[in-house]
C-alpha cells in the first residue's frame, strides 16, 4: 500500500474533530505519524523525506494537526540530531506530543547579525548551570516551557568557541518576559531577561564549548521551515502585489493616469514576476547548482518587492499616506506595509548578511580578514 | 510549458557557447566591429552549416521549425559573445514577418536563402524620431505601371549595410503594407549611422521612387510587424540575459582576482554588494527570457503582458548590469581596450531598438487595463 492510501485509511478511522486535543496527539505520536521520517526506535516510521510530505498534506487537507514535526519541532530535530538518548527520551515525546512548548533564545541586543557576539552567561555550579543575560525577538516566550538558549561558557577562548547549547526551562524564578513593541504597532516577540536562572547540566546538547555547530544544525532546520511556511502560508501569497492591487489602488485615487505612477506601477510588477520566474526556473532546472542560486536571491528579491510595493503605494495614494486608523484605512494599510517590508528585509538575516552570504557561497568571493579570529572573547572590542 | 532544458536543448547550447569560442573572441568581435561587412561570411556559413540560421524558418521552407525555448538558447550564447552578424535581421525578424504575412511565393524564394546563409536580409520598420514603427510612416508607396514605388526616409536599419534585401513598411492607400526591395534597386541609396555600438550596425535608407515587390496584402503590414517584433523580442531579451549573466561573471572573476589593500577587492562589502545586486538582477533576465520563450511556445494567453515586462526588465538589467561591471573593474574599465564598456554600449543600444523600457511598461499597463 503507497504512504498516501495509508495515511488517508488511518484518518479515515481516526480522525474526529471533536475529539479532546491530547487524546488525539497521543494517537498520532503512537502511530509515528509526527515524525514519520524518523527511525522507528526514534517513534518515527523510516519514511523518506517525500513521504513524510506527504503525510503532512494529508493531514492538512483533513484539518488534522499533529503531523510533519520531523520538520516543524525545531528542539525535537536538533534533539533527534545531537541529543544524547537520554534527553531524546525525555525531552522528545512530550514536545512532539504537543505536551511543551520551546521558543528560541538567541538574539540579544548586542548580537544580531553577529550572533556569535552573544554575551549571556551560563556558569557552572554543580549539577546546575546559572544564567544571566539578555535575549531578544523571542516569539511565543509566554507560552513555552523550554527555550533553545545559546550562552557563552567558555571567555578566554575565541568567540565560537566558547558558546554552549542548552534547553533551558523557563518557567522558573529569573525568567522575565517583556512584549516588544514593534514599529507596526503589533507586538510578536519579546525580550526575555534571565537573571541567576538555572539550566541542568542533563540539558546541555553537545560538549560545553561546543554550541556553535549545534546551533547551525537548529538554525539550518529554521531555514528549512521557513521555506517551508513561505510555500505554503497564506500570508506569503498575500504577500505577491497582483496587478489588480496597484491598478485598482492608482484607478480610485484617481491616478491611473499618471505616466509617473504608471511607470513605476509595470516597474514594480516586473519585480514580483521576475521573483515568479525564478522560483519556477529554480523548480524546473536539473541543474542543482542553478537551482541553489536562485533560491539564494529569493530572500533579497522579495525584500526589494516589498519595499518598492510599499512606496508606490504610498506615491498613489499621497496625502492619505499621513493618516492612520481605522478611520483611514487606505493610508492605514499602506503604512504597515511600508514599515511591515522591514520584517523581510532586516529579520532572519539582514538584506546586507544575506548579500554577503550570497556573494562568498554563489559568487565565491572572499569573506572579509576576521582580525580577530583567534583573540579570546574577553578582549575583543566592544565599542 | 517548462523552462527546463531539455538534453536536446543542452546539447544546443553546449554546441553553440563552443562555436562562439572558437568564431567569437574577443579579438574577432572587435576586427569585424571595425570594417565592413560586419560580421564574417566564414562564421555565417558556420551557423548555416548548423542549421542555426533557419532556427525560425518552417520545414518546408528548409528550416528546422524551431520553437521559441530554442531560439532563446540560442540567442543567450550570441548574446554573452556579442556576436557580430545579421543573427536578429535576417534569421529571426525577416522569417516571423513573411510567415506573418502569408506570402507564400516570398517565403519560398527567400526563407530557403536565409536558412542556408546565402541571403541577407533586414527589416526597415522605424522612422526617424522613435525606434517603434509609426502606426502612419511617411515612408509612402504608391502605384505605378509597373507596380510599387517606395518614397521616404527609414532609419535605425539593423544590418542595413550588408543587407543584400529591405522588407519595407510604408504607407499606402489600402494601409501600412510591406515592400521588398533588393540593394541594386533604383533610388535606393544606404548611407551607414555612426552607432555607439559597432557590433549591431545599423543604417539609414532614403528611397526616391523606389520600385518595390507587394509582400502579401497591403493593409496587412502593420499587424504583421507588430507580431514579428514580439516573436523576434524573445531572442532579443535571450541576448541581452546573456549578456548580463556574461558581465556579472566577469565582474565576479576580477573582484576575486584584483587585489588592493592587500586583499581581493571582492572582500569588500561594497564591491561584493554590487555583483550581488548583478547577480540577482541577470538570473531574473535570465528567468524572464526562458519564461516568455515558453509562453510563447504553448500560446499562453498573457504572453504580451509578459514580454512587455521581459523587454522592459531585461533592457534595464543589461544596461544596469554592464554600467556596474565598469565601476566594479575601476580604471581598467574605463579603458577602450578592456571589453566592458563593448557590453554597455550594446546594451544601451538594445534597450532601444525595438522601443525603450518605458514604452513597454506603458504597452504592459494597457494590456492589464484591457483585462
Amino acid at each position: 500500500m503507497d504512504i498516501r492510501t495509508e495515511v488517508r485509511q488511518w484518518l479515515a478511522q481516526n480522525w474526529d474533530p471533536a475529539m479532546d486535543r491530547a487524546e488525539w496527539s497521543r494517537r498520532v505520536f503512537e502511530a509515528g505519524w509526527a515524525v514519520p521520517s524518523w527511525e522507528p526506535q526514534w517513534w518515527g516510521r523510516g519514511l523518506s523525506d517525500a513521504e513524510s510530505r506527504i503525510v503532512a498534506t494529508e493531514f492538512a487537507a483533513v484539518g488534522a494537526k499533529g503531523a510533519g514535526q520531523d520538520r516543524s519541532d525545531l528542539m525535537a530535530c536538533t534533539l533527534h540530531d545531537l541529543g544524547t538518548d537520554e534527553q531524546k527520551r525525555r525531552l522528545i515525546p512530550p514536545s512532539i506530543r504537543n505536551e511543551t512548548r520551546w521558543c528560541l533564545l538567541y538574539s540579544e541586543p548586542g548580537a544580531g547579525s553577529d550572533l556569535a557576539g552573544l554575551r549571556t552567561r551560563a556558569d557552572r555550579a554543580g549539577d546546575d548551570w546559572i544564567v544571566n543575560g539578555q535575549k531578544v525577538w523571542t516569539s511565543f516566550a509566554q507560552k513555552a516551557d523550554y527555550g533553545l538558549l545559546v550562552a557563552r561558557t567558555d571567555w578566554d577562548v575565541p568567540k565560537h568557541q566558547g558558546i554552549s547549547f542548552f534547553i533551558f526551562p523557563m518557567r522558573q524564578a529569573g525568567v522575565e518576559i517583556r512584549p516588544i513593541h514593534q514599529i507596526t504597532g503589533e507586538s510578536e516577540f519579546n525580550e526575555v531577561f534571565i537573571t541567576d536562572a538555572r539550566v541542568p547540566h542533563a540539558n546541555l546538547v553537545g560538549k560545553p564549548g561546543g554550541g556553535w555547530p549545534v546551533l547551525q544544525l537548529a538554525l539550518a532546520y529554521e531555514r528549512r521551515l521557513m521555506g517551508d511556511l513561505a510555500r505554503t502560508s497564506r500570508a506569503s501569497r498575500d504577500l505577491k502585489p497582483d496587478a489588480d492591487s496597484l491598478i485598482g489602488m492608482a484607478r480610485s485615487a484617481g491616478k491611473l493616469g499618471d505616466s509617473h505612477i504608471r511607470q513605476d506601477i509595470a516597474r514594480v510588477e516586473a519585480y514580483a514576476a521576475v521573483n515568479r520566474w525564478n522560483t519556477r526556473r529554480a523548480k524546473e532546472t536539473i541543474d542543482r547548482a542553478e537551482a541553489a542560486t536562485l533560491m539564494a536571491i529569493g530572500k533579497i528579491a522579495m525584500s526589494r518587492i516589498l519595499h518598492e510595493t510599499a512606496r508606490v503605494q504610498t506615491d498613489i495614494v499621497g496625502p492619505e499616506s499621513m493618516l492612520a486608523g481605522p478611520d483611514n484605512p487606505v493610508g492605514d494599510a499602506v503604512t504597515f506595509r511600508t514599515l511591515n517590508a522591514y520584517f523581510t528585509s532586516i529579520g532572519g538575516g539582514t538584506d546586507q548578511i544575506q548579500r554577503n552570504i550570497v556573494g562568498e557561497r554563489v559568487l565565491g568571493l572572499p569573506r572579509e580578514p576576521e582580525p580577530y579570529k583567534d583573540t579570546p572573547f574577553r578582549d575583543l572590542p566592544t565599542g | 510549458m517548462s523552462t527546463a532544458l531539455s538534453p536536446e536543448q543542452r546539447d544546443l547550447r553546449d554546441a553553440v557557447a563552443d562555436l562562439m569560442t572558437r568564431r567569437s573572441p574577443e579579438q574577432e568581435v572587435r576586427r569585424l566591429m571595425a570594417a565592413e561587412p560586419g560580421y564574417d561570411p566564414a562564421v555565417w556559413a558556420e551557423l548555416a552549416a548548423m542549421g542555426l540560421l533557419g532556427l525560425t524558418v518552417p520545414d518546408e521552407f528548409g528550416g528546422s521549425a524551431a520553437g521559441a525555448s530554442e531560439l532563446a538558447v540560442v540567442s543567450e550564447q550570441l548574446g554573452r559573445a556579442l556576436l557580430c552578424a545579421p543573427y536578429i535581421a535576417t534569421s529571426v525578424l525577416t522569417p516571423y514577418l513573411l510567415l506573418a504575412l502569408a506570402d507564400t511565393a516570398e517565403c519560398a524564394e527567400a526563407l530557403p536563402r536565409i536558412a542556408a546563409g546565402e541571403l541577407v536580409t533586414t527589416v526597415a520598420f522605424a522612422e526617424p524620431g522613435a525606434a517603434r514603427p509609426p502606426e502612419l510612416p511617411s515612408t509612402v508607396a504608391s502605384q505605378a505601371a509597373g507596380g510599387w514605388l517606395l518614397t521616404g526616409e527609414k532609419t535605425y536599419v539593423l544590418d542595413a549595410l550588408c543587407a543584400e534585401r529591405f522588407y519595407i513598411a510604408a504607407q499606402s492607400p489600402e494601409g501600412v503594407g510591406i515592400f521588398a526591395a533588393d540593394r541594386e534597386a533604383a533610388g535606393l541609396a544606404v548611407t551607414p549611422l555612426t552607432t555607439i555600438d559597432q557590433t549591431r550596425k545599423q543604417g539609414q535608407l532614403t528611397l526616391k521612387e523606389t520600385p518595390a515587390r507587394l509582400i502579401g496584402s497591403p493593409g496587412a503590414g502593420g499587424a504583421a510587424l507588430d507580431e514579428a517584433l514580439d516573436r523576434a523580442a524573445v531572442a532579443l531579451v535571450a541576448e541581452q540575459a546573456g549578456g548580463a549573466m556574461h558581465v556579472t561573471q566577469m565582474a565576479a572573476d576580477y573582484a576575486r582576482s584584483r587585489y588592493q589593500f592587500g586583499r581581493a577587492i571582492g572582500s569588500f562589502q561594497a564591491v561584493k554588494h554590487m555583483c550581488v545586486d548583478m547577480l540577482l538582477d541577470a538570473q531574473s533576465a535570465l528567468s524572464s527570457a526562458r519564461h516568455v520563450a515558453a509562453a510563447f511556445d504553448a500560446s499562453d494567453p498573457d504572453r504580451f503582458a509578459d514580454l512587455a515586462l521581459a523587454q522592459a526588465f531585461c533592457s534595464d538589467t543589461f544596461v544596469s548590469t554592464s554600467a556596474a561591471n565598469i565601476q566594479v573593474h575601476g580604471g581598467i574599465g574605463f579603458t577602450w581596450e578592456h571589453p566592458a564598456h563593448l557590453y554597455l554600449r550594446r546594451a544601451r543600444t538594445d534597450a532601444q531598438i525595438f522601443g525603450d523600457p518605458a514604452w513597454h511598461r506603458e504597452r504592459y499597463l494597457r494590456l492589464r487595463e484591457e483585462m
